[in-house]
């Protein structure tokens, strides 16, 4: 095997990107599980890496740059660290919305409304980048498909729990008697609980960009980028 | 020997050029007409008991930089040779199969490979001016072959054309030899396209330069396949990347493995032995 420091440097940038998205799956569970128990001191670890995680993207995106630059990589080597640039970035969104996860634990003034299964969209999105590190790891182009499948289900489930939120909320928590300070607390309620939703879609999202540039590293197909 | 000096002016070149070939397949092209200029067909090449090709069939389409790259003995350049008969210098050179200009099988008897060689110019890897006036070396074709226009119009479009006139205009009686490694390069560039070929060849022609005179080999290709169909032999994957449309890889044996679009081939090549080739795995 020729250029064995290049292959070297390779084999090295697969293992720091799946160390990345340990790490950033760990920070989603926490965060998930802040949300649940209003657990400030978990709000608080989890918004706080984030510089650690910023800081292994910034390393991560330089060595991609340097391979770029110095290696010339072509062919399946070119496709292999394209792909892994962007699944960085992905994995660094999928951080910044586990921080967001602490973020509206800290500032939540009520239990998580019991009739949105937030922790199921969350488990269900963990598992999809979970899948889609998995896919990137084994180079499965089949788990790629199946991932884009579950994305589908984990968007019909946001639409249904935003819909309970807007609709359950509004409708049975206000009155002619509910005060403007009354009024306003709720909004602020359901405005968090759309957002909590809503980011856990785009972690789902992001899941699906993995699998869509590891199915692109693999089989040099485009099928699954937008 | 360069093949200008067994040169005869009274050659007619008409029958090799201004015909189409069969068309090649519809791909997607930065530019070119899409037309086969030439069209290898079963190209078998023997230096004595050695086999350099082995049945080579491709059509190479014009107005574009093809590249041609491989290992080191892989035939890549004999290939090359093919084309302007510069094989035929070599006694124990035998070659088989058919390779067309335009329409013309370039291996008939009534071919004259001194008039083909005007319609399929060369450079070559080391610049190798002859120890004439810039003006002459690029004027050298031009009287051969009896040009009947104004040579010294010619010399000045073709030193532009080659990126060189503003650098050499004041200094045409000064010899070709006084001039840098990559400016010798241009000017035989120039030479080569003075008698105003359909293709010109060229064996690694910025190898010898530094990075800035390859650069400007570099953009001069880019520039000269708006006009010419260029073919260019390079052990640089990386220029060949840069500066052609088409890229044909020979490995080891002489055999033409995969020949197709210059990003497919260096993003998603269909040979694995390609794929190891281009990424360094095997040499």
């Amino acid at each position: 095997m020729a250029r064995k420091g290049f292959q070297r440097q390779l084999v090295e940038l697969r293992e720091n990107v799946l160390y990345m998205s340990e790490i950033v799956l760990e920070r989603m569970r926490t965060g998930l599980n802040a949300l649940e128990t209003k657990d400030e001191s978990l709000a608080n670890e989890v918004i706080e890496g984030d510089h650690e995680i910023n800081e292994l993207y910034l390393e991560l995106e330089q060595n991609c740059i340097d391979l770029f630059a110095l290696q010339q990589p072509v062919a399946g080597d070119l496709r292999f660290i394209a792909a892994s640039f962007k699944i960085i970035t992905d994995l660094e969104r999928v951080a910044d919305l586990a921080t967001n996860l602490g973020d509206y634990t800290l500032e939540a003034t009520r239990d998580m409304y019991p009739n949105v299964d937030i922790q199921g969209i969350g488990n269900a999105v963990i598992e999809m980048v979970e899948s889609a590190m998995t896919a990137y790891a084994e180079e499965d182009v089949d788990a790629c498909f199946e991932i884009d499948g579950r994305d589908d289900e984990v968007d019909d489930l946001c639409e249904r729990a935003s819909s309970i939120v807007v609709r359950d909320l509004i409708e049975t928590e206000i009155d002619d008697g509910s005060s403007d300070e009354e009024i306003e607390t709720l909004m602020t309620e359901v405005s968090r609980l759309l957002l909590t939703i809503r980011d856990l879609e785009r972690v789902g999202d992001h899941a699906v960009n993995i699998a869509a540039r590891t199915l692109y590293m693999v089989d040099n197909s485009d099928e699954l980028i937008y | 020997m360069s093949f200008e000096d067994t040169a005869d002016p009274t050659t007619d070149t008409e029958s090799l050029a201004d015909s189409p070939a069969a068309g090649l397949d519809d791909t997607t092209t930065r530019r070119g007409t899409g037309r086969a200029v030439i069209a290898a067909r079963g190209i078998d090449v023997r230096y004595g008991d050695t086999q350099a090709l082995s049945d080579i069939t491709m059509d190479i389409p014009e107005g574009m930089v093809t590249a041609l790259i491989g290992p080191s003995g892989c035939g890549k350049s004999t290939f090359l040779r093919c084309i302007n008969r510069m094989n035929d210098l070599i006694d124990t050179c035998h070659v088989d199969g058919e390779l067309r200009l335009y329409d013309k099988n370039v291996y008939d008897d009534d071919v004259d490979p001194v008039a083909l060689r005007r319609k399929v110019g060369m450079v070559f890897q080391k610049p190798n001016p002859f120890p004439k006036s810039i003006h002459d070396n690029v004027a050298y074709g031009l009287n051969i072959q009896g040009y009947d226009g104004d040579v010294d119009a010619r010399v000045e479009e073709s030193l532009r054309a080659a990126a060189l006139w503003d650098e050499v205009k004041g200094q045409l009686d000064e010899s070709g030899l006084a001039l840098s490694g990559g400016q010798q390069q241009r000017l035989c560039i120039a030479r080569a396209i003075a008698p105003d070929p359909d293709v010109v060849l060229m064996d690694e022609p910025a190898s010898a330069l530094d990075p800035v005179a390859t650069s400007k080999i570099e953009d001069l290709i880019d520039d000269l396949a708006e006009e010419y169909t260029v073919v260019i032999v390079t052990h640089n994957m990386q220029q060949a990347a840069r500066i052609s449309d088409k890229t044909a890889v020979f490995l080891t044996g002489g055999e033409l493995v995969e020949f197709g679009d210059t990003d497919a081939i260096f993003e998603n090549p269909d040979s694995e032995r390609v794929e190891n080739y281009i990424t360094g795995k095997f040499g």
